[in-house]
């Protein structure tokens, strides 16, 4: 069966890029434009991966992690920060927040993929 | 306080007994000189003493009363006037204090502007080209000479600007207003970097939208092309089936090729058939001949019992009998000759043809296994082709999945550019914001604030979130490895 990937991410270019990347090697995918929507993805469904982006409007990649967190269903879910974002204060931060991996844009999509499935399989 | 009560008490009581006792002692005179008034009179001039008595006594009180209110209201007032004094003195004293601090600290902050601007100055003078002999470094003197000093070297610049302006092309001459310019520019530089980044964003997302649909057919059409040729190692698709096709039409070569040889057969057996008709032929002559003779014979026959008279009556009878027979035998023997000679030419016309079918057969075959081979050969070549095309597709196809990485790395760029210029943008807003803030300032007949360069540029630095970002920012190489993803596990 395949594993379903919830992709967090404002800008509509990157969403595409990563969807398409992720469906080429066979995952499902979901999409949310930022924190609060991709709260309301966190519905029940069964999500194998969350991949965030940092920077967003409305609710920041760092603000929805700990969000997920203290969703019982989502709480052991692994997640991975993509970012242009390479400050170590906000790499800190979600380290404590409990993301698993800090991935900063652009990515090379067989590099990604290496590190996804890594997770996913975990 | 007291010491009014005390001298009103005292005042009453000192009037009041010599009253009392100055009444006494003209009852005492009035007895003594034995009552020579009438004790009426007497009684009456008591009763008005007593009355004015009373009337003096109230007239003293209320005096006293004012007297004491009088008294109070200055004292109240004395006190009062000497608190506000003390608390305005404490007052006076704290501002003076904190005014004096303030001084102090906008005496620094002036001196560090001065020393600022005077660095500034002599860089701004340098850069124009200003050989400032009156320049000095001014740190101890005091700020009214350093402010005179300064103003000097101002008008110096002004001057030596003008002078410029007026000979080279307009420099810096035509700052007047460049504020209000920003106000009115900077706006729309915001609004048309936002549109700009909106297009690419979308324009960028349909691109990868229609990148994913190309790599999608790209990849199917690879699929189908492997299933058609066949995978590189086992022989099936295309290569097999010419190779099926080939033993297939060669068995057909080869049947027709035993049939032409049956025919063959049957031909030789047709000659062989030709050469009994001969035999037949001259059969048939021999009959005829054999017939003629026995014609002969019987006519000899008939001419002898002619001859004999009576007695070889019966025997004419035998030899015409014997003539009628060989006449039929000359018919059927004249009859077996037409019937051979038609079966020969029957026969050879059948060879003839036969032979012409059997060549044509022959070219035919020769024919159709060139045509065949031919066929085979340019499918055999085609195949070659498509075999190589295949293996180029494959090799294309592993460069194409490189190129798509490639190119999925070079669509995210779209993103770091829009982040790059909302920062812009909003580093544009809030200039804007500052000069509409300095101009209601100057409008209001504020003093103009010195804008602070490094703190703005200390500010627009800590919005940076790449590397590159603040690499252009220090004009340094913003480049970045594309090839190495940043990855870091927690």
């Amino acid at each position: 069966m395949a594993k379903t990937i919830l992709f967090v991410e404002d800008s509509a270019s990157v969403r595409q890029v990563m969807k398409t990347a992720l469906a080429r090697e066979g995952y499902e995918v979901v999409l949310a434009v930022d924190g609060q929507d991709a709260l309301t993805k966190l519905n029940g469904q069964k999500i194998h991966l969350i991949i965030s982006d940092v920077n967003m409007p409305n609710m920041d990649g760092i603000t929805f992690v700990k969000e997920a967190k203290k969703l019982p269903a989502y709480k052991f879910t692994p997640i991975i920060m993509l970012t242009t974002e390479t400050q170590a204060l906000k790499m800190a931060e979600g380290k404590a927040a409990g993301v698993k991996a800090w991935i900063v844009k652009p990515f090379q999509p067989p590099q990604l993929m290496a590190a996804v499935a890594q997770l996913v399989m975990a | 306080m007291n010491e009014l009560v005390k001298f009103y008490r005292n005042d009453y009581g000192i009037a009041f007994p010599s009253f009392i006792s100055g009444g006494l002692g003209a009852l005492g005179l009035a007895t003594l000189s034995g009552f020579t008034v009438s004790g009426l009179v007497m009684a009456a001039g008591f009763v008005v003493m007593t009355i004015g008595l009373h009337f003096w006594n109230r007239n003293r009180h209320q005096m006293s009363l004012q007297a004491m209110e009088q008294s109070l209201t200055n004292h109240f007032q004395q006190e009062h006037e000497q608190k506000i004094k003390a608390l305005q003195q404490t007052h006076d004293e704290s501002m003076v204090q904190n005014c004096t601090n303030k001084i102090e600290i906008e005496r620094e902050h002036i001196e560090t502007l001065l020393a600022d601007f005077a660095r500034r100055f002599n860089e701004l003078s340098n850069r124009f080209g200003v050989q400032n002999e009156e320049y000095v470094e001014t740190v101890p003197l005091s700020i009214e000479t350093r402010v005179a000093d300064l103003v000097r070297q101002v008008d110096a610049l002004i001057r030596h600007v003008d002078s410029k302006a007026i000979s080279n092309e307009p420099q810096d001459s035509g700052i007047m207003g460049l504020d209000s310019l920003c106000q009115k520019v900077l706006p729309i530089w915001s609004t048309q970097i936002e549109m700009a980044k909106e297009h690419t964003e979308e324009s960028v997302a349909n691109l990868a939208q229609r990148f994913d649909g190309l790599s999608q057919r790209l990849d199917a059409a690879v699929v189908a092309s492997q299933n058609t040729m066949g995978s590189h190692d086992s022989h099936s698709g295309i290569v097999e089936l010419l190779e099926n096709s080939q033993l297939e039409l060669s068995s057909i070569t080869e049947a027709l090729s035993t049939s032409l040889a049956e025919k063959g057969k049957m031909l030789r057996a047709i000659e062989a058939l030709s050469a009994f008709t001969e035999q037949l032929s001259k059969m048939a002559a021999e009959v005829s001949n054999i017939a003629n003779q026995t014609n002969l014979l019987a006519l000899n026959a008939a001419i002898q019992s002619a001859r004999a008279g009576d007695a070889g009556h019966g025997f004419s009878v035998v030899a015409d009998e014997v003539r009628k027979l060989a006449h039929s035998s000359g018919d059927i023997g004249k009859k077996m000759t037409e019937t051979v000679d038609s079966v020969n030419v029957a026969i050879d016309d059948t060879l003839t043809i036969s032979h012409q079918f059997a060549q044509q057969d022959k070219k035919t075959l020769a024919n159709a296994e060139h045509i065949i081979a031919s066929v085979l050969m340019h499918f055999t070549r085609a195949a070659a082709g498509l075999t190589d095309s295949a293996e180029q597709l494959r090799n294309e196809n592993n460069a194409i999945n490189n190129e798509i990485s490639d190119v999925f790395v070079d669509l995210q760029f779209q993103d770091r550019v829009s982040q790059i210029l909302t920062l812009v943008c909003a580093d544009l807003n809030k200039l804007e914001q500052y000069l509409n803030e300095l101009n209601s300032e100057e409008s209001r007949g504020e003093v103009l604030r010195l804008m602070n360069v490094e703190q703005w540029l200390e500010e627009l630095t800590k919005t940076y979130t790449m590397k590159e970002q603040l690499a252009a920012h220090e004009d340094a190489d913003a480049s970045i490895d594309t090839n190495q993803t940043m990855i870091t596990f927690f």
